[in-house]
């Protein structure tokens, strides 16, 4: 069945082959994703995911050693990395593949993804991280293996039973944030610790993304109707809270929350907001100062006016070239035009393509 | 539409106000120790421009303070501000009678300063002038500075010292965006630059320009025909460029290598500095056109040696490109903005980043120091020079601070000669000797460099805002979308008074100034 869904080839595979000439990075594939209806909203998160080099290549080695081992039953890691694996052992070099058994799978999994509604491309993006990790937990000798290999601290091969594991979509994806709430009585910090895939923060006009990343670990003040029970005072107390990342991910996943729930209007609005996301970041609010660099390689952008329709787009970097990738179509782009997708400074704008999730990459982590 | 001409005769801070009625939220005044920044007044584009490529170039603000041609040849250095009164009459005399009486004034000095760039770096070819043949002077009113913006596919002239919203002279390019420019009032007859978003470069006079009725470059020279497209390309007085293609120079070996080609005949361009990777998105040279600074998108500084060629020092952002830069007038600091929302200040004596100013919220896009500025109680001579400077965003915002060598501590003090703590190689190990000349410095650790904060927080324009001009009456703001304003000073060129009084002197002085015109 796997060659049977290659589409013909389209006119932008080819313009694309010959834009690339000779620059065309041996091995890597650019494939456009047939859209089977509203589907645009899957095949940005996979354009992105799949130019995240360390995840692919955990895939399709994932793949490979399942396949190995007999059939396993199908579920969505299984398509995912056989659409990935399709993919990458294309003969030809550009072209169109249909998603069809991954989004059938996605669909099967979850209702919400079942109808041909717009759907949001943040929620696929979270929906379908999960689903691998559930995935990958049920299957502990394969968890246990990788460790074995890749776990620095992780090497006990039978310490695994109920410890929470950390597979190898974890220490792609996975970071940590840390809560740390000071009672203003008694002075006690009390410091909570959670794990996250991927960062959503609020958007505000004219901002930048180190801006927003600041804005969310800023000290909030808990009082009035908020107050914050302490443990050693044993009574609801003011408090300031802050949240900051203990242990950054490898690689960083930052949802700009565009769709904001309006209450007089009681329904979504997307905010159209200029937000400026550099191709380098270092963050600032982590717990060590760590001053490791990410570099962008990953833009999943949203096209229209509303939360409920519109359309999903992605920006990807592969071999320092940056391509536009708009379902089946396939296009080289220029670094600058990734400036088109930061917002609008003003409300009504013509302009309603805008970064909706960006995907950083830290290169001091990528030594495998 | 929204022409200005009600509010030429009644200046006061309610007709400034009224300009802005359009922006709810702005307020129109800002306050500092020195007392309160009033918006004067606005240019901007004529009303019904609404080009495709409107919004897609960023628009950039140059003064020029149109100077005499020299009769005599005073050889007058462009650093010293203010004309003498012979400079009037020649000018007078240039420009024909009628309202040519009115005394080129270098108020804008700071036009000055920044057409220094070319001062002392100006060759000799382009000092050939083809200016004489001057033909009337149809809508051309011979006061001093002017204003030159572009926005979209034209480059516009607005006389800065007059209400007028609208300009008085536009250049329309059809095929290409004039994307940047600068003014030397010493190069004669070829004292304007313009770049092109094509990769071309113009040399023209702008009094022809001025004199010109149409809406076309006269006379101009034209350098680069090469095709390389660089959207933020930036020239300086001499027509360098880092550029790629041009058929008289060899192919750049090695893009990330810096190499310099001389042109083979005296022609210009007369060498390409291929400086890095990627764009260079500013470039200034010091006031004694000794070194030239560039900033580019591989996030360093870099500092050269303007006649030996030779990489000076430099050093890279926190994270991100750089985009602006500028020099203090006495070449000891330079500033730089880019896409870590900081302001660096870089020290020349120190050959590192001394300085990071935090408070912008979104890339830094423009950096001056204020060279008129006089810090209070200063003797002119002691170590703790004080000096401002300002700062503008994509933010939207316009921030002033104070640089006060003194107070600068490094938040983590290391011991002398390294403690055994750190080991990484980071900046704080060349913190007592510094680094040879040539190497360019990693980009420090938060812990190794001290902080400001701004001294002024104000929201300008609701548009991201692109430039920062500082003249001896006035702060100039410059938006993205072709808007500028102009604050003027709390009091110009005054001692300062109590902050009671500001308010009376304000007006008196504004009313004397509108009166004069």
């Amino acid at each position: 069945m796997v060659d049977g869904v290659t589409l013909t080839m389209g006119v932008a595979g080819s313009k694309l082959e010959k834009a690339l000439g000779d620059h065309f990075p041996e091995g890597e594939r650019y494939f456009g994703l047939e859209n089977f209806g509203n589907t645009c909203y899957c095949n940005s998160v996979l354009q992105a995911l799949y130019f995240c080099v360390p995840f692919r290549k955990q895939l399709l080695e994932y793949y490979t050693s399942n396949k190995s081992q007999g059939e396993a039953d199908e579920n969505l890691l299984t398509c995912l990395a056989e659409l990935f694996s399709q993919v990458s052992s294309q003969k030809k070099k550009t072209g169109v593949i249909a998603p069809k058994r991954f989004v059938q799978r996605v669909r099967k999994e979850n209702e919400v993804f079942r109808g041909y509604m717009h759907q949001d491309a943040h929620e696929f993006l979270n929906f379908l991280l999960n689903q691998l990790v559930d995935i990958l937990e049920k299957e502990p000798h394969k968890v246990t293996s990788e460790n074995a290999v890749n776990g620095p601290s992780n090497g006990h091969v039978n310490g695994v039973a109920k410890e929470p594991l950390v597979t190898w979509v974890h220490k792609n994806f996975q970071g940590i944030l840390t809560n740390e709430t000071r009672c203003l009585r008694c002075e006690t910090v009390t410091a909570r610790d959670e794990t996250f895939l991927d960062l959503s923060l609020d958007i505000e006009q004219n901002s930048s993304i180190s801006s927003c990343l600041k804005n969310f670990s800023s000290t909030e003040t808990l009082n009035a109707e908020d107050k914050f029970f302490c443990d050693k005072c044993c009574s609801l107390q003011e408090a300031q809270k802050r949240m900051k990342i203990k242990k950054p991910p490898r690689i960083l996943v930052i949802h700009l929350k565009r769709f904001k729930f309006m209450e007089q209007l009681n329904r979504h609005k997307k905010l159209s907001y200029r937000v400026v996301f550099p191709l380098e970041l270092k963050l600032s609010n982590t717990v060590e100062n760590a001053d490791s660099e990410y570099s962008l390689f990953a833009v999943v952008v949203h096209v229209g006016s509303g939360p409920n329709h519109g359309h999903y787009v992605s920006l990807v970097k592969s071999h320092n070239h940056w391509l536009f990738f708009d379902d089946e179509n396939v296009e080289m782009v220029d670094e600058s035009a990734i400036q088109t997708f930061f917002g609008s400074a003003q409300e009504y704008s013509s302009n309603t393509d805008h970064g909706y999730i960006l995907f950083y990459e830290s290169p001091d982590a990528d030594d495998k | 539409m929204m022409n200005s001409s009600a509010s030429n005769n009644t200046m006061s801070s309610a007709s400034a106000s009224g300009n802005n009625a359009q922006a709810p939220g702005l307020k129109t005044y800002f306050k500092t120790p020195e007392g309160k920044y009033k918006l004067q007044y606005e240019k901007t584009h004529p009303p019904g421009l609404l080009h495709y490529a409107h919004g897609k170039t960023v628009t950039q603000a140059t003064l020029a303070p149109l100077k005499d041609k020299p009769m005599q040849a005073p050889s007058q250095s462009s650093s010293s501000v203010g004309v003498s009164s012979g400079v009037r009459s020649a000018a007078a005399r240039l420009l024909g009678g009628g309202n040519g009486s009115r005394a080129l004034s270098f108020v804008g000095g700071n036009g000055g300063n920044k057409s220094i760039n070319g001062t002392s770096t100006r060759i000799g070819s382009l000092g050939s002038s083809n200016s004489n043949n001057v033909v009337g002077n149809s809508n051309f009113d011979g006061k001093g500075t002017y204003l030159v913006f572009n926005v979209g596919d034209a480059l516009f002239v607005s006389d800065l010292n007059s209400q007028d919203k609208d300009p008085i002279k536009s250049i329309h390019f059809s095929n290409s965006n004039p994307v940047c420019h600068a003014y030397d009032p010493d190069a004669d007859g070829h004292d304007l630059l313009i770049g092109l978003s094509t990769g071309d470069v113009y040399s023209v006079s702008l009094r022809q320009q001025l004199q010109d009725v149409g809406k076309k470059l006269v006379g101009a020279q034209h350098y680069n025909k090469d095709g390389a497209i660089n959207t933020r390309q930036e020239i300086d007085s001499c027509g360098n460029k880092d550029g790629s293609g041009d058929p008289s120079f060899p192919v750049i070996k090695d893009q990330t290598q810096f190499s310099i080609s001389h042109a083979r005949y005296s022609k210009n361009p007369v060498a390409r500095w291929h400086i890095c990777q990627g764009s260079i998105n500013g470039i200034a040279f010091s006031t004694d056109g000794h070194y030239i600074a560039t900033v580019g998108r591989d996030g360093y500084l870099r500092v050269f040696d303007y006649k030996t060629e030779q990489l000076i020092c430099g050093g890279k952002s926190y994270y991100g490109a750089l985009l602006c830069c500028s020099w203090s007038m006495d070449g000891k600091y330079i500033l730089a903005g880019g896409e870590d929302d900081l302001v660096q200040v870089w020290s020349m004596e120190d050959r590192k980043i001394v300085a990071w100013g935090e408070g912008h919220n979104s890339w830094v896009s423009g950096v001056a120091f204020d060279s008129y500025w006089l810090a209070p109680n200063s003797d002119g001579v002691g170590e703790n020079i004080v000096y401002r400077f300002g700062s503008v965003g994509q933010d939207t915002q316009l921030l002033l601070w104070d640089l006060e060598m003194d107070e600068l501590v490094v938040p983590v003090r290391r011991a002398p000669g390294g403690s055994p703590t750190f080991s990484t190689g980071s900046q704080s190990a060349h913190w007592d000797s510094a680094c040879p000349v040539g190497t360019l410095q990693p980009a420090p650790s938060t812990r190794d460099v001290p902080k400001l904060s701004p001294l002024v927080v104000h929201r300008v324009h609701t548009e991201p805002l692109s430039g920062l001009l500082f003249t001896q009456e006035s702060i100039l703001t410059v938006c993205r979308e072709g808007h500028i304003k102009i604050w003027t000073r709390p009091c110009s060129g005054e001692k300062p008074i109590q902050s009671s009084n500001i308010d009376s002197f304000m007006s008196s002085s504004l009313k004397e100034k509108s009166l004069k015109q």
